[in-house]
C-alpha cells in the first residue's frame, strides 16, 4: 500500500489548516484537489474523482460539488486478513460551472458504505411441546451485507425525514423486498432482522462518523470486520445543507481474497470434486505422517 | 495469530483451532474415538458456519483415524469382508444424510435435528456405556470374573436370510443387519458430522458379535471411509469445506491423538469406557439443555444460498 503514507500527509497538511480556512494550504501534493479549480485527478493518491455516477441533487441547481478519496481501491484478504479499516477523504467545493467562487453557510456531510447485497432470512424459535424450535421464517432479499452510515451530526436535524426515507439512506430502508405477504408480520421481521444485523456489526449508524478537518474539508473512517463479505462495495456521500441534498458522489471499493485464499476459494466452487478429492488426501496424509512420526 | 479461512470466509486464532484441535485428538488418542461429535459443536459454538464445521470436521476425522486404522491393518485387525459391505452401505446413507442436511438447512431446521440428533444418540449411547462400564468395574473390584461374550452366541440377528460368511470375525450371519447398520451410521454421521466410531463400535459387538480382535480395526476403517466420502459430498454439494480450518485441526488433532494413546495405557479399559460414557452423556446433555432451554434470542438469522445455513 505505498499510497498510505500520502494519505496520512494529506491528513496531517489538512490538520494542520487552519479550522475554519476556506482553502487548505496546497504545501503537499495531495491536497491540491481541493484547490483544484477543474476536475484533475491527482495521480499521486490515486485519487479517481469518479464523476458523480448520479449528478447533483435535482432539488436546488447545485454550487457545491464533492470530491473524495478512498485509502484504498482494492481491500485485500491474505491469510493474515482481521478486518481492516479504510479512511474516506472529501472536500465540497464551489462547482466552477455554477459560476459560485466559494461556499457559505453550513454543511453536513453523511457517507454510506453499502457491501454485496444477500437474500437473508429470519427465523423466530418458539417453545412446542417443551422444545425451542423455528417455527416461523420470513425471507428478504437484495440486503446489504454490510452497511454502515456515517454522518457529521444527527440525522434527524440535520436532513429533511422525508428526504432520509425517500432517498433510503438508513439501513431499514433496505429490509423491504420480502416473500411475505402480510405487513405486520413483515414489519416484525424486518425489525428484528435490522436489530441482528446490528448486533452482528453488519448495519451501523454512527452520527459522529464523520468529522470535518476544515470547514469543507471531511475525512470518514470505515472499519470492516474479520467475517466481511467479499465483492463489489459502495461508499456514497450525500453533502447537506438547510436539510436538503445539495451534492452527491459515489465511490467505489472491491473486497477480494487474494494468493492462496482466492486460490482455495476458487477451487472449492469451480472444481468442487478435485477440491474435495485434495481434501481426502491432504487428511489421509496428515494422519498417516501423524501416524509415522510419532509411531510407538 | 489469526488466520483468515478462504471458505468460512472469516478469521480465527490459528493456536485456537490447532489447540481445540489437539484437545480433541488427545481424548480420541485416548478413547479410540475419531471426535467428530466433540468438535463440530466446538466449531459450531466458535463461530465458524454450521455448515462448514460439519463439513471441515470431516477432514480432521479422517486424519485422526487414519493412522489408527493403519497400524491395526498392519497387525491384521481389520476384516476387509466385512469393512466392505459397512462402506459401500455406508456411503449410500452418506448421500441420504448429506441430501438431508441439504434440505434441512433451506426448511431452517438443521440446528434443531442436530440438536436433537446429539441428544439421542449420544444419551442413549452414553447411558448404555456408562451402565456396561460401572457394572463390569464394580465386578472386577469384587472379584468376579467378567463373563466374556462367546463370538457364537446367537441372537435373534443371526436368523436372517442372505447369510454370509465372514471369515476373519469367524461369523457367518446375514448381511442385512450388517448392510443397515453400515448404512445407518453413514446417514448419521454425514448428517451430523461425526465418524460415528462410537456407534460402530457397540453396534458391532452387541448386535452382531464381531469379536474384539478385529471390532476396532474395522470400525476405524469405515470411519475413514464414510468420512471421506462424505468430505466428497459436501465439497461437491455445498461447497462449504474449508481445508485451511480442516487442516488446522487435523495438525493439532494428529499430535494430540498421539499424547492420548499414550495416556491411555495408564487407565483400565473399563475406567476408558466409563470416562468416555461420562463424556458423551455430557454433550448430550449440553444438546438437550439447548432444546429446552429458552434461547438467549429467539430470533435467528441466515444466509440463503449455496453452502449456508
Amino acid at each position: 500500500m505505498a499510497m498510505r503514507p500520502l494519505i496520512v500527509l494529506a491528513l496531517m497538511a489538512a490538520l494542520a489548516a487552519p479550522a475554519l480556512g476556506q482553502e487548505i494550504v496546497p504545501e503537499v501534493a495531495a491536497p491540491a484537489e481541493a484547490a483544484a479549480p477543474a476536475e484533475t485527478p491527482s495521480a499521486t493518491l490515486e485519487a479517481v474523482p469518479l464523476a458523480p455516477v448520479e449528478p447533483d441533487g435535482a432539488a436546488q441547481p447545485g454550487q457545491e460539488r464533492l470530491t473524495a478519496a478512498l485509502s484504498t481501491r482494492t481491500v485485500s484478504i491474505s491469510s493474515s486478513f482481521d478486518g481492516e479499516t479504510l479512511t474516506l477523504f472529501g472536500v465540497a467545493e464551489a462547482d466552477p460551472n455554477s459560476g459560485a467562487t466559494h461556499l457559505e453557510g453550513t454543511y453536513n456531510v453523511v457517507v454510506v458504505v453499502v457491501g454485496p447485497l444477500q437474500s437473508r432470512v429470519a427465523r423466530l424459535a418458539t417453545r412446542n411441546l417443551g422444545v425451542w424450535m423455528n417455527t416461523e421464517q420470513v425471507s428478504f432479499s437484495q440486503v446489504p451485507s454490510f452497511y454502515h452510515v456515517q454522518s457529521s451530526g444527527r440525522l434527524a436535524t440535520i436532513i429533511d425525514p422525508e428526504l432520509l426515507a425517500a432517498e433510503a439512506i438508513l439501513p431499514s430502508a433496505h429490509l423491504q423486498q420480502t416473500d411475505e405477504a402480510d405487513p405486520e408480520q413483515r414489519a416484525r421481521f424486518a425489525a428484528e432482522l435490522e436489530r441482528l444485523m446490528t448486533e452482528e456489526g453488519r448495519f451501523a449508524v454512527n452520527e459522529q462518523g464523520v468529522s470535518f478537518l476544515s470547514s469543507t474539508a471531511y475525512t470518514a473512517r470505515v472499519s470492516l470486520p474479520h467475517d466481511i463479505v467479499t465483492g463489489p462495495f459502495l461508499a456514497r456521500t450525500y453533502l447537506v445543507k438547510d436539510r436538503q441534498i445539495v451534492a452527491r458522489r459515489t465511490d467505489s471499493f472491491i473486497v477480494r481474497k487474494v494468493g492462496f485464499e482466492r486460490f482455495l476459494g476458487n477451487a472449492a466452487t469451480q472444481y468442487p470434486f478435485l477440491y474435495g478429492l485434495v481434501g481426502v488426501l491432504l487428511a489421509v496424509g496428515t494422519g498417516w505422517l501423524g501416524g509415522v512420526v510419532f509411531r510407538r | 495469530m489469526q488466520i483468515y479461512l478462504p471458505i468460512a470466509e472469516l478469521s480465527m486464532n490459528l493456536f485456537y483451532l490447532a489447540g481445540i484441535g489437539a484437545a480433541v485428538g488427545f481424548l480420541s488418542g485416548l478413547f479410540g474415538v475419531g471426535g467428530g461429535f466433540l468438535l463440530t459443536p466446538l466449531l459450531i459454538f466458535s463461530g465458524v458456519p454450521a455448515p462448514v464445521a460439519v463439513a471441515s470436521v470431516t477432514g480432521q476425522v479422517v486424519a485422526a483415524s487414519t493412522s489408527g486404522a493403519l497400524s491395526y491393518f498392519r497387525r491384521g485387525g481389520i476384516d476387509l469382508h466385512l469393512a466392505l459391505y459397512l462402506i459401500l452401505s455406508g456411503v449410500l446413507g452418506a448421500f441420504g444424510g448429506v441430501a438431508t442436511f441439504s434440505a434441512l438447512q433451506k426448511l431452517g431446521q438443521i440446528d434443531l435435528v442436530i440438536s436433537f440428533g446429539f441428544l439421542i444418540l449420544l444419551g442413549f449411547v452414553g447411558t448404555l456405556m456408562l451402565v456396561e462400564s460401572v457394572r463390569s468395574l464394580l465386578k472386577s473390584r469384587s472379584g468376579m470374573v467378567v463373563r466374556e461374550r462367546m463370538p457364537h452366541q446367537h441372537n435373534w440377528v443371526h436368523g436372517l436370510p442372505f447369510r454370509t460368511r465372514f471369515k476373519k470375525s469367524k461369523l457367518y450371519i446375514s448381511v442385512l443387519p450388517v448392510i443397515a447398520i453400515g448404512g445407518v451410521i453413514g446417514f448419521l454421521g454425514s448428517l451430523l458430522g461425526i465418524g460415528g466410531g462410537f456407534v460402530l463400535v457397540p453396534a458391532l459387538v452387541y448386535i452382531l458379535r464381531v469379536p474384539g480382535s478385529v471390532v476396532i480395526g474395522t470400525s476405524l476403517l469405515q470411519v475413514v471411509a464414510i468420512m471421506a466420502a462424505t468430505l466428497m459430498l459436501h465439497a461437491w454439494q455445498s461447497q462449504s469445506v474449508d481445508i485451511l480450518l480442516a487442516f488446522c485441526l487435523m495438525v493439532g488433532g494428529v499430535i494430540g491423538a498421539q499424547f492420548g494413546a499414550s495416556a491411555g495405557k495408564y487407565l483400565r479399559g473399563e475406567q476408558l469406557r466409563a470416562l468416555l460414557a461420562l463424556l458423551v452423556l455430557a454433550v448430550a446433555i449440553r444438546f438437550g439443555l439447548s432444546l429446552v432451554l429458552t434461547p438467549a434470542d429467539i430470533f435467528s438469522m441466515a444466509v440463503l444460498g449455496p453452502g449456508r445455513g
